[in-house]
């Protein structure tokens, strides 16, 4: 089997380690020109000895006196920065960059990039636009809170209530997402979700941003359309939220100046209400999640994690990173958008794509798992989906309207 | 919303797809090694979704080495292409798993591309490619001549069309005439094998006969050399049904004739069944006349030999009455059974006939009625069958198969006690059959089929002839109640039971290769020099085979890997014409021609084989074999077993089972339980 030439790393260039395990940034960073090491937990080393890639052990608990360990192991070794692949490695990155670019300063950053509560807090003092928000210790809390924001909202007894939403302080996308409409709900909670934090519900247009900064420029700016939160997302968005885009682009300035970030990615989620006002969501220091990155290699040709290593490597010269990046929306080559899967029956015995899906021209492919279980269990919070069904096609919202069609049609029979 | 798949027309749709494919290629080919499994889904899926439209199987041939250098069969078996074994192709196309099916499908286009000579493959010939393929259409033909059935439709959808495309794709590029020429090879191979059940060998011929008749197919001129040997055995045999006109049409023309006719009937379809194994249902018709003629033209028609012919003379009136309760057009097959029967002279033993006029006497139980009616219909009843079943059976006992099911152990037996044993065998069918259970003794205690639980097959087997259709089941009862009740004993239960299963003549003492425990090879010097010692005429005093013997072999695949253990019985070890010293054995397996891999080739006819027999070098049979049975009285002279032939066998399985020895490993179609053998 004839193989593909190895890859010529760079000794001019930056030496990258990732912080986290994941075969894709790992797959991708092994045919990409810069050096690399994969610091991850000890589970992953015997797969890394066995394929020859770089890697360094460590165990991401919570930050202790160790903490310094990695970063002089990573000093010495002459990495120059480290890349968080997962919500859980974000702090570990701001600790280790800290000393590796002799930088205080990143360490504080990150830990407000990893609570959203701090987060929401900083936000506001920067002059963005938030939703109301508050921490909650147990269910009174909350009680409290939804009651108060429908007050505000001038509801009166027996009107439906505004939902509120719960979500943890420091996980990543819907994990622990709930939304609560009565006080009967609240004591759904389990207690070792306390404490947690509360928002207010917008009635806006949700969507998320991918961008790459170097030197405090913004690089490259995508923006995923959601169709339905939590279960589908496609990439270029539709010019209707894509007139957007400057009005983005400014609030995008003002999060990195309000959050100081020089260099590496964000990934903020906004709604848009219907007056054209943006509200700041969240925001994170690392990939997304629902292989966002994926689609946009499926729609521009670049990847993304290549565009990683660029944003955070000190190295990377502006040239270089202007030259790697692609004209956002124009040079996409298409839309590409996937679908999150949960089952709708509860007893389900296999997977079977729905022929409708599989016969139209966008659908491309699934990583659906096969059921192992015959029940499904019962969604409380926003669950995991059970694989995700990938699109491609030209047109934006023949795209928003097949997505929004799979919701209806059963994956799992 | 409307699938838009028709709005621009296929060769657009095509065209996308193909783009998709191409695309999907390229994000695997630029993955290391380690990293391509997270680009194999889109791959998988763009391949099947190019295989279902027109004119996809042409896409995916032009990017076989796209694919193989992309890396899609990367960690499989399809990665060496010089391993993969033709009739395992059906079992991967009818695969349940679609993306199995997409895998073997691409494999096969690849192969495609290597025998048009688009793609030289570095490790397999054009040549091979070519050959390959005309295998693999010739054994799954049915994919060429027919529709979808529909249990097979609804189980796999769409996916069954895919194949059908492909096998479309496959034969007009490979071109018809040489499947049929390998597919006619195919039948005739199995045939000299003297299967006991025919009909899939039947069902082929009848395809391949009207496919022929199709004025829109044209054949080449000297496609299927030997296909009309085959059609004309079954239908137009003789003069008085060339054009095959029915039975009654027939009956009047036989009615017609003088002796003289009827005499050249007679040879005529003597002949055709004596040389393909197959039975013509006017043969059984012509038998049936032939009751009131004489019983020189039945022997005649029966192909008989002087042994036959006595028998026949001597016992003719029981003859007669087998004739008229079992032999009907429905059950020709039988015909050949009843022949051998009478030439193997097992008439002559004495219980033998008495057994028979029982048989045709005996009142079948409920069950058995039921189910002999459920798998061969009503016509002629169930009595009937089980007797032609028994005339089948006691007249090709090499020709038993397991069908479809892991009991090799009990068609290892049946097979052997009606080659040994045959009013043992009658004894165990009326009990089978009459009484619905069999009983055994196993050290002194009784063991009933039916008190004991599950046996080694989980459902009841369906794809069998009439004897092992009722006697099968219990069997498989007795036999895994034996293992149970060796279950505490350390070491290989089949020392105890196969000794108790079989009877009497299975020797007595026990020698075994594997450590039970560990899975480990041990004493293989010792091994194979008592192997020697007790079967090979150099060293055993010339002392031939007296009864066959149980033995177990490890199966191996075609590269050579342990498939499974596997039971069968040795025959006898005799030089061949060529004068190499073989090993003749009896394998309950449907095909016995099989390729265990490193040279080792089982063959089935040309090396000395009788009919039903299966046989290796007497060296590479000792390299699969893991348990034997000696008599302890005889010792042979194992310390004159030459050190450099030990040295070879073991090399054999060096390369091969012994390679890693630990047990496991996964099953191939069927060659028996994975529990240790027998």
């Amino acid at each position: 089997m004839p193989q593909r030439e190895p890859t010529i790393r760079n000794p001019d260039k930056g030496y990258v380690a990732l912080l986290g395990w994941s075969l894709n940034a790992v797959e991708a960073l092994d045919r990409f020109d810069r050096r690399y090491v994969v610091v991850a937990p000890e589970w992953a080393e015997e797969y890394c000895v066995e394929h020859d890639i770089p890697y360094v052990p460590w165990n991401f608990e919570r930050l202790n006196d160790r903490s310094m360990e990695i970063a002089e192991t990573l000093q010495s070794e002459g990495v120059d920065v480290a890349i968080p692949l997962f919500e859980e490695t974000v702090e570990w990155a701001g600790a280790i960059n800290s000393v590796l670019l002799d930088n205080p300063r990143l360490y504080g950053q990150a830990m407000l990039l990893r609570d959203k509560a701090l987060m929401k807090r900083r936000a506001q003092l920067g002059g963005i636009r938030v939703g109301i928000f508050e921490e909650a210790h147990d269910r009174d809390d909350v009680t409290r809170f939804l009651k108060r924001v429908n007050q505000t909202l001038l509801k009166l007894d027996g009107d439906p209530n505004d939902p509120i939403h719960l979500k943890a302080f420091d996980k990543a996308g819907c994990l622990g997402h709930r939304v609560i409409r009565t006080p009967d709900e609240v004591d759904t909670i389990p207690d070792e979700e306390f404490p947690i934090l509360m928002e207010s519900h917008l009635d806006g247009w949700e969507f998320a941003v991918e961008a790459w900064v170097h030197n405090g420029k913004i690089k490259f700016l995508n923006i995923s359309e959601y169709v339905t939160l939590g279960y589908s997302v496609f990439v270029p968005a539709t010019p209707e939220l894509e007139r957007y885009r400057p009005q983005i682009t400014a609030q995008i300035e003002k999060l990195i100046k309000t959050f100081d970030i020089e260099f590496g990615f964000v990934h903020p989620e906004y709604f848009v209400t219907s007056d054209g006002e943006m509200y700041f969501g969240e925001v994170a220091y690392r990939p997304p999640g629902f292989k966002v990155f994926e689609l946009l290699e499926r729609a521009y040709g670049f990847n993304a994690y290549h565009a990683l290593v660029l944003a955070f490597d000190p190295k990377t010269t502006e040239e270089e990173i202007d030259a790697f990046f692609p004209r956002e929306v124009v040079d996409a080559s298409g839309v590409a958008g996937c679908f999150g899967v949960y089952p709708r029956r509860r007893v389900v015995s296999e997977l079977e794509i729905p022929e409708e899906t599989e016969d139209d021209d966008y659908y491309e492919s699934h990583d659906l798992s096969t059921p192992l279980e015959e029940t499904v269990t019962k969604r409380t919070a926003f669950g995991t989906h059970w694989g995700l069904v990938y699109f491609f096609g030209e047109d934006p919202y023949r795209m928003r309207d097949l997505l929004k069609k799979q919701e209806e049609l059963d994956f799992y029979v | 919303m409307k699938p838009t798949a028709d709005v621009h027309g296929e060769a657009t749709t095509l065209d996308k797809r193909v783009t998709s494919l191409d695309d999907a290629i390229l994000a695997m080919a630029e993955t290391r090694e380690f990293g391509k499994h997270t680009k194999l889904r889109r791959l998988l899926e763009a391949l099947r979704r190019v295989l279902l439209q027109p004119g996809g199987a042409a896409a995916v041939q032009a990017r076989a080495r796209a694919l193989e250098e992309a890396g899609l069969f990367l960690g499989t078996d399809w990665a060496s292409p010089e391993i993969l074994i033709p009739s395992l192709v059906g079992a991967g196309l009818h695969s349940g798993d679609a993306d199995t099916v997409v895998m073997e499908a691409a494999s096969e286009l690849r192969m495609l591309a290597i025998a048009r000579g688009d793609f030289t493959h570095p490790t397999f010939p054009a040549e091979d490619a070519r050959q390959f393929l005309s295998q693999v259409l010739a054994k799954n033909v049915e994919l060429l001549f027919t529709t979808p059935g529909e249990a097979e439709r609804v189980q796999r959808g769409r996916t069954a069309r895919l194949v059908r495309e492909l096998f479309r794709h496959l034969a007009e590029e490979i071109g018809y005439d040489s499947v049929l020429d390998d597919l006619v090879d195919e039948i005739w191979r199995i045939l000299r094998q003297r299967p006991i059940q025919v009909e899939a060998a039947q069902s082929l011929i009848t395809r391949i006969a009207v496919y022929r008749d199709d004025p829109e197919i044209a054949l080449g001129a000297s496609s299927g050399q030997g296909i009309d040997r085959l059609i004309t055995s079954l239908f137009g045999t003789t003069e008085a049904c060339r054009e095959d006109p029915g039975i009654d049409v027939f009956r009047s023309r036989l009615e017609a004739m003088d002796t003289g006719g009827l005499q050249y009937e007679a040879t005529g379809f003597a002949r055709a069944m004596h040389d393909t194994g197959l039975v013509s249902p006017y043969h059984a018709e012509l038998l049936r006349y032939l009751l009131r003629e004489s019983d020189y033209l039945l022997a005649e028609a029966l192909g008989l030999s002087d042994t036959g012919r006595n028998c026949l003379l001597r016992y003719s009136q029981l003859v007669h009455r087998l004739i008229e309760v079992a032999i009907h057009p429905q059950t020709a097959q039988s015909v050949y059974g009843l022949a051998l029967l009478l030439d193997r002279g097992i008439l002559y033993e004495p219980p033998v006939v008495p057994s028979l006029w029982r048989q045709l006497a005996l009142e079948l139980s409920p069950v058995a009625r039921e189910r002999l009616t459920t798998v061969f219909g009503a016509e002629p009843g169930p009595q009937a069958r089980l007797v032609a079943g028994v005339l089948s059976m006691l007249g090709q006992p090499l020709g038993v198969g397991q069908g479809d099911n892991p009991t090799c152990q009990s068609a290892r037996a049946l097979s052997m006690w009606s080659y040994n044993d045959p009013d043992y065998l009658l004894q165990m069918v009326v009990w089978a059959a009459r009484d619905d259970e069999v009983r055994m003794h196993f050290e002194g205690l009784p063991i009933s089929s039916k008190d004991s639980g599950a046996g080694v097959a989980s459902t009841l087997p369906m794809d069998l002839d009439p004897v092992s259709l009722l006697v099968v089941p219990h069997l498989d009862r007795i036999y895994a109640e034996m293992g149970r009740r060796c279950a505490t004993r350390p070491g290989d239960p089949h020392r105890w039971v196969n000794p108790e299963f079989h009877g009497w003549w299975a020797a007595r003492e026990f020698h075994i290769n594997v450590d039970v425990a560990t899975g480990n090879l041990v004493d293989l010097d010792e091994f194979l020099r008592q192997f020697h010692a007790s079967y090979h005429p150099f060293y055993n005093g010339e002392q031939p085979l007296i009864h066959p013997q149980p033995a177990g072999v490890a199966v191996t695949d075609s590269a050579a890997r342990y498939v499974g253990w596997h039971a069968i019985s040795i025959l006898r070890v005799a030089p061949d014409p060529q004068d190499v010293m073989r090993v003749y054995f009896f394998n309950p397996n449907n095909d016995s021609g099989q390729d265990w891999g490193d040279g080792v080739v089982v063959s089935t006819a040309g090396n000395g084989e009788r009919f039903g027999e299966a046989s290796l070098p007497f060296d590479q049979f000792a390299s699969r074999l893991y348990i034997f049975h000696t008599d302890p009285l005889e010792r042979g002279e194992p310390e004159r077993v030459p050190a450099e032939d030990v040295a070879r066998i073991i090399g054999y399985i060096e390369r091969s089972w012994g390679d890693d020895r630990l047990p496991g490993g996964t099953l191939q179609a069927h060659e028996g339980p994975t529990a240790p053998e027998a």
